[in-house]
């Protein structure tokens, strides 16, 4: 699974970037978003701002796609005992990156710790699978 | 544009192997963000974004006509974010056409032709350039440049002598053979093949290839079809450096699409290498005539680059300008040459094989126009007619030398009065030979002259 986050600050600027995680314990009703702190800084700033967040959860190998459109209710750093949990997501990450090509050697440099965790309050859901049903709303 | 990360100093993230992604957000500020299945480098201020669907990025652009985008070095594992002004929808011309190509050849490989295609080209300034610092917790690999002084020097050396080869080539057999022996020689790309036109400039036929075996001599392609007849028919250059994910990307629309219909084209089978994963397709083209498609596959993704692209289609050039000089000429010896003294065995009467220890059977099916040699198909059409005019001659008169001046002469054989690709007709024919059976051959004696060859006896039947 591939995560993706985008946001946009105050002046309607959009930024993006690569999540690790996404996990949900109430049916996607609300969700935690895993973003390795070094790579998201302006993303945490938007977020900070507008508190508006789309995230995007992609079967790389299938193009399989969902995307969740919300509000951020919280931002904080992860805890140490999320931390293998983030770990393993990247190995899995990297599994389906060797598959297409690319070599575990360089996978394993994708910094993904320490992260910053997004709670994410979702308002609405939509198909993205390429094709003609993308951009659909999933209720 | 900021700093030393430049577009063209990224040009690696561009070839697709690794997606990049797109954040945009609406008129209310609303962010979407979603995976882009092309970024193509434009100059070196722009970059185009491939529009296949209505869908949300482009309705965003229409209100906030701005974008993020993040790309990655599938060498480096990189990653570099673009800030991006749109600025206008390309429909039509050379940006769109070429962008197109790559959709269109994806599409109609995987049965989606004219169901999934580019509806434009969208066009954005380039404002800014950053590298994500801290993407990688160690400093990337330190990737040479794609190519030394050496590298360049090297490859020119190698544009000579593929030249030379081809200007000192005789026949069109010997100048593929040639062209693509150099290209193996000082590139090595070890998987090439070329496909000629028809005389109907519908149809490609596989005349000569390296590193398939022999199999894939007489392979054919409708002009339009598949990766390699939408290339013949656009007579466009097509490189793709991340074939695997480009078919998955069409897989995965046509999974879409598919539901609940049932008139998508099959998949085509790819035309050469089943896990290739880059190719690179060349049309051979003289003036607006189409000779035919120069294609290299390899199994390395980044195996193709720009470099190669430009090169070879100098070497293309050369390629088409040969057969067409080859399959143009006229002026065959009208002497017959010194055949070397050789054996040889003449086709003998009919019903011999059931007398004879080592004897093939020819039969032409006359309603199919094609020929089985020991109840296999062989061959069909025209170089089947040729096939079984110099078998029945050689069986009724013991001639065993023929030229390819009587064979233009002789209408029943259906060879078109201009550009009758005699040749490479004659090349499928001997490849064919060799393929399905060795001990009759059709050998080149000298220039538009061949003999038969046969060790055993032949027997003709026709039905």
């Amino acid at each position: 699974m591939s995560v993706l986050v985008g946001t946009v600050d105050a002046q309607g600027m959009p930024s993006c970037c690569r999540a690790i995680a996404i996990t949900s314990t109430d049916d996607l009703r609300t969700v935690a978003v895993y973003l390795p702190i070094s790579t998201s800084q302006r993303v945490i700033q938007d977020i900070a701002t507008t508190h508006r967040l789309a995230v995007a959860a992609t079967h790389i190998v299938e193009h399989l796609s969902i995307q969740l459109k919300g509000t951020a209710d919280s931002a904080r750093l992860a805890r140490p005992d999320e931390a293998s949990l983030v770990e393993n997501r990247q190995a899995a990450f990297g599994d389906i990156i060797h598959s297409l090509g690319v070599p575990r050697r360089l996978t394993r440099r994708i910094a993904c710790w320490p992260a910053f965790v997004v709670d994410m309050r979702v308002d609405e859901m939509f198909e993205q699978t390429p094709g003609p049903k993308a951009g659909t709303r999933i209720t | 544009m900021s700093g030393a990360v430049n577009l063209a100093s990224i040009s690696r993230c561009f070839h697709g192997l690794i997606p990049s992604i797109i954040a945009t957000a609406d008129g209310r500020g609303v962010p979407n963000v979603t995976y882009i299945s092309q970024v193509y480098c434009v100059d070196d201020r722009h970059v185009a974004l491939s529009c296949q669907f209505f869908n949300k990025t482009r309705r965003n652009l229409d209100e906030n006509p701005v974008a993020c985008v993040e790309v990655i070095d599938p060498l480096t594992l990189q990653a570099y974010r673009l800030r991006l002004k749109f600025l206008r929808s390309e429909k039509s011309g050379p940006l769109f056409d070429t962008m197109a190509l790559r959709i269109d050849a994806i599409a109609s490989h995987t049965g989606m032709k004219g169901v999934f295609r580019l509806l434009a080209a969208d066009v954005f300034a380039v404002q800014s350039i950053e590298l994500v610092q801290g993407f990688l917790t160690e400093p990337p690999d330190d990737v040479q440049s794609q190519m030394s002084l050496d590298g360049f020097r090297t490859e020119l050396r190698g544009l000579q002598l593929v030249s030379e080869r081809i200007n000192q080539a005789t026949d069109l057999e010997s100048l593929l053979d040639h062209a693509l022996r150099a290209v193996e020689d000082y590139f090595n790309f070890a998987h090439t093949s070329v496909l000629l036109a028809d005389e109907t400039g519908r149809r490609l036929v596989t005349l000569a290839s390296r590193g398939y075996g022999e199999s894939g001599i007489g392979a054919e392609v409708t002009v339009g079809e598949g990766l390699i007849g939408t290339v013949a028919r656009e007579r466009r250059l097509l490189r793709l450096t991340s074939l695997e994910a480009d078919l998955r990307y069409g897989r995965a629309i046509r999974r879409e699409t598919a539901s609940g219909r049932r008139d998508l084209d099959a998949e085509i089978p790819l035309p050469g290498l089943p896990d290739a994963q880059s190719l690179l397709a060349i049309p051979l083209v003289v003036g607006e005539r189409l000779i035919g498609v120069f294609m290299a596959e390899d199994r390395d993704p980044m195996r193709f680059g720009e470099w190669h692209e430009a090169y070879l289609e100098i070497i293309a050039n050369q390629i088409a300008l040969g057969i067409d000089r080859m399959l143009d000429r006229q002026d065959e010896a009208t002497e017959p040459a010194s055949v070397p003294k050789r054996p040889t065995a003449s086709p003998a009467p009919a019903g011999v094989c059931a007398n004879a220890a080592r004897c093939r059977r020819f039969i032409y099916y006359r309603s199919d126009d094609a020929i089985f040699v020991d109840d296999q198909y062989l061959i069909r059409n025209i170089p089947a007619r040729i096939l079984w005019k110099v078998l029945g001659e050689s069986q009724r008169t013991g001639r065993t030398d023929f030229s390819n001046r009587e064979m233009r002469l002789d209408a029943s054989l259906g060879l078109p009065a201009v550009k009758d690709n005699l040749e490479s007709r004659l090349i499928l024919l001997r490849h064919r030979l060799r393929e399905k059976c060795p001990d009759l051959q059709l050998v080149s004696t000298a220039r538009g002259r061949f003999a038969l060859r046969a060790e055993g006896a032949i027997e003709l039947v026709e039905r």
